[in-house]
């Protein structure tokens, strides 16, 4: 005979539980979404500020100007020059630095980030004394105005120069931030199997920072294009020549033409939005 | 080729055509500005205050001139700086003279030409939908007033001294509720509502359609001029120097200034190469010449000198001759055409000496030794030069008029003439100023004239009431005050007087 088994306790129907899970569920929402609309509502109504402000007259006035579509042009081809290059120099060295310990990492380390605390008029000035304060008898400026035909002060190459300066800072840090998080195993067993270095930085670890390197690319594009106080000490702001977005705006708001102003902030909002629209849909796909 | 490959080359060209695209843009716009001349562009920092009157005055002259000029907007302190470190610009443009001083004193800047003046004025929104009619009004608590910052805004500097001088400062400055950093946030300010007044010059108002203006006599002396100025180490002085005429002529650049609102100052008849008239006393020549000479270089412009003696001079004006410019010999010469040059400046003295054959054979030691028994004596003509009306003062000062023009066998109207008769032994003495002597060292030997006062000339400058070309004649002036002049002056036998004290930047 068999031992009559002591009763089991059923456990309680999922839907007895439900409604008080339910319960803390609506609030943990309510106060997690509460605090987060402050923000997104504060950029909301920042962007319905601005479209009150203005009109659509003042939009066609601002792009029938010669000069802002030149600068819209210019901020373009610019940023993204910028953010390329910042991907390009942003990648190998987060690479170094999240895969490697080397002495005086701690260094590199904190000069990538020194052009994100520098404010920006002073990293402009930087950038002017480096290129025309002479370095053991050569004055950059000189010798590549002189020696190659290129000037580089008051020039589109120092509007790029400006905007890659700050840009590849964040370029770098979100490729270590990238590497640090992708384990280094599978580089580990490709070297086992005969990869060099090389081979397993270009075939294994690349292609698993794909969306990494998405992301500094969009970080150091948007970087580049608010861009504004480097671009107006080194570059300057020449109309149809050194004349970015950003500086558009400063002109504007300087000369009193604060429709025009708030036309060309718009303008550059949609522009970045649209841009990062299309890295998405083409990069990482809608739904990261 | 694997994906990572095509992928790096793929960014690789896209980034080559970015550079690309920005090169040919910018290669296009460059040749569009270079017309069909490969002429270097002018390149003028300007402070974004004056962009818009500035770009009005750049069209008018690329399409006169086809010379192309490039302007670099910015903050009135940034651009100063940028000149400071770049070393490079041909023009400077600030949002007010301040900066100018502040550049000159730095030895950045050169020549400084004034464009117009602003005024310090309350601005309200259009309407004044809060009554503001007077000071009082703006202390009222429910007002909400702003004003420029003492620290960082020349306007907001202006306006503490101002109201300092008449104790209303602690009180306004209780009653603000923002310090700006520039007079365009003030006025942006009002625009969106965020102040009900604020203290703005009259001129920044043009630009806002939104604002209007509320005088008020508390205010005034709260002004501020606007002015040009050339980077000392421009490589294209000249044509930077026409621009910056073209800028300041009352019939071109100026005509946009009063348009926006700028009172403007009185500037020169435009002309694309001005000349200028000069007349000065014969003696002043090798004092000025090469001064006279270098200022044409630099500006382009050409100076018509007419040397003569001073008595003469004023016989040509008075009989309808108008120069632009006169540097007299003496200030007697000077105050007898006082209605054409009311405000002479005393630039050198020269005092007379009497002037002997080298080694002095007649063994002259004084005035008194010119009345020896047939000695040759050479003054200068009273009716005609300076020298020869303070001879004759010296003389009769020194009781020895008569006696002394017995022996006078010349009475020239010029003391070179003199210096050429002692040196072709037609002389044997003569009364001249030190400097006629300059490069006669060898040949001659100048006894000075001791014990009287007037044996002394003064000699002044003035650019003429109703001249043309007002502000080329006063930078000519300040030509003749630099320190190489003065070393000149001084070479020559001249006493420099200092006529523009360090730091004093204008003709009176």
């Amino acid at each position: 005979m068999q031992d009559r088994k002591s009763p089991v306790t059923i456990p309680p129907s999922p839907k007895e539980n439900w409604v008080p899970r339910r319960r803390s569920d609506t609030l943990f929402f309510l106060v997690m979404s509460g605090i987060s609309s402050c923000f997104v509502l504060l950029i909301i109504l920042l962007l319905v500020a601005d479209i009150m402000f203005t009109t659509p007259r003042n939009f066609y006035d601002a792009l029938s100007k010669p000069e802002i579509r030149a600068a819209m042009r210019l901020t373009v081809l610019s940023c993204t020059a910028a953010a390329l290059l910042s991907v390009w120099v942003g990648t190998p060295l987060g690479y170094l630095l999240s895969r490697y310990s080397f002495r005086g990492r701690w260094i590199v380390d904190t000069l990538v980030d020194i052009p994100i605390v520098l404010p920006p008029l002073v990293l402009g000035l930087s950038l002017l004394i480096l290129f025309h304060q002479p370095i053991f008898g050569l004055q950059l400026e000189s010798t590549f105005r002189d020696s190659f035909g290129i000037p580089i002060a008051y020039s589109w190459r120092a509007v790029v120069l400006a905007q890659f300066a700050v840009a590849c800072a964040f370029s770098v840090r979100t490729m270590r931030v990238t590497f640090d998080q992708m384990n280094p195993r599978a580089e580990e067993v490709a070297r086992t199997l005969g990869c060099t270095r090389g081979q397993a930085f270009l075939q294994i670890a690349l292609p698993q920072a794909r969306r990494g390197i998405i992301t500094a690319f969009t970080i150091a594009w948007a970087r580049a294009l608010g861009e504004f106080g480097p671009i107006l000490v080194f570059a300057g702001t020449t109309r149809m020549r050194t004349e970015v977005l950003s500086t558009s705006v400063f002109l504007e708001l300087s000369t009193g033409n604060l429709d025009a102003a708030v036309a060309v902030s718009l303008m550059m909002v949609f522009l970045a939005v649209a841009v990062l629209l299309v890295l998405r849909i083409f990069g990482a796909g809608l739904n990261t | 080729m694997n994906r990572q490959t095509m992928v790096l080359i793929g960014s690789g060209v896209v980034f080559a055509t970015m550079l690309f695209l920005m090169n040919a843009s910018n290669s296009t716009q460059r040749n569009r500005g270079l017309s069909d001349q490969a002429q270097e562009p002018l390149v003028v920092f300007c402070a974004a205050s004056n962009r818009a009157v500035l770009e009005l005055i750049r069209l008018q002259y690329e399409n006169e001139f086809s010379r192309p000029i490039q302007i670099q907007y910015g903050a009135s302190q940034t651009l100063l700086s940028n000149i400071e470190v770049s070393g490079t610009g041909d023009l400077y443009l600030p949002a007010d003279d301040s900066f100018v001083e502040l550049g000159l004193a730095k030895g950045l800047l050169s020549e400084v030409f004034p464009l117009a003046t602003m005024n310090g004025v309350v601005a309200v929104r259009r309407g004044n939908p809060k009554n503001i009619q007077s000071f009082s009004d703006l202390l009222r608590p429910e007002i909400r007033l702003v004003q420029a910052s003492p620290d960082a805004a020349a306007i907001g500097k202006r306006t503490k001294i101002v109201l300092t001088e008449k104790k209303l400062w602690d009180r306004v400055e209780a009653a603000t509720i923002a310090f700006r950093t520039t007079i365009v946030d003030v006025a942006n300010d009002m625009v969106v509502h965020a102040a009900d007044a604020g203290i703005v010059y009259d001129a920044v108002l043009k630009s806002y359609p939104d604002l209007e203006s509320v005088q008020m006599p508390e205010l005034h002396g709260i002004v501020s001029k606007v002015s040009l100025a050339v980077v000392t180490g421009s490589k294209q002085p000249q044509a930077a120097l026409h621009f910056a005429r073209y800028v300041a002529a009352k019939d071109r650049g100026l005509v946009h200034y009063a348009e926006q609102g700028f009172q403007i100052t009185r500037g020169d008849v435009w002309s694309d190469q001005p000349e200028l008239s000069i007349f000065a006393g014969s003696m002043l020549r090798p004092a000025i010449e090469e001064t006279l000479i270098a200022f044409e270089k630099r500006e382009g412009v050409r100076v018509t000198r007419v040397y003569n003696g001073c008595g003469v001079l004023v016989a040509q004006m008075k009989a309808g001759q108008h120069p632009d410019a006169y540097f007299a010999c003496d200030s007697e010469f000077m105050s007898q055409v006082p209605d054409l040059f009311p405000k002479p400046v005393d630039v050198s003295m020269n005092e007379l000496v009497i002037l002997v054959q080298k080694g002095n054979p007649h063994d002259i030691n004084s005035l008194r030794d010119l009345t020896k028994k047939g000695l040759r004596v050479g003054v200068g003509h009273e009716k005609q030069c300076a020298m020869g009306w303070l001879t004759q003062n010296t003389l009769r000062q020194g009781g020895l008029q008569t006696e002394v023009m017995e022996n006078v066998t010349v009475q020239s109207p010029t003391g070179d003439m003199l210096v050429n008769q002692m040196r072709a032994g037609a002389l044997d003495a003569a009364v001249a100023y030190l400097s006629n002597a300059a490069g006669s060292a060898e040949h001659l030997d100048a006894i000075p004239i001791v014990g009287l006062s007037c044996s002394l000339a003064t000699q002044p400058f003035a650019v003429a009431e109703g001249s043309h070309n007002t502000q080329l004649a006063e930078r000519l002036f300040k030509k003749i005050c630099s320190a190489e002049s003065k070393e000149t002056f001084e070479a020559e036998g001249f006493r420099w007087r200092d006529p523009m004290p360090q730091g004093k930047q204008s003709v009176p």
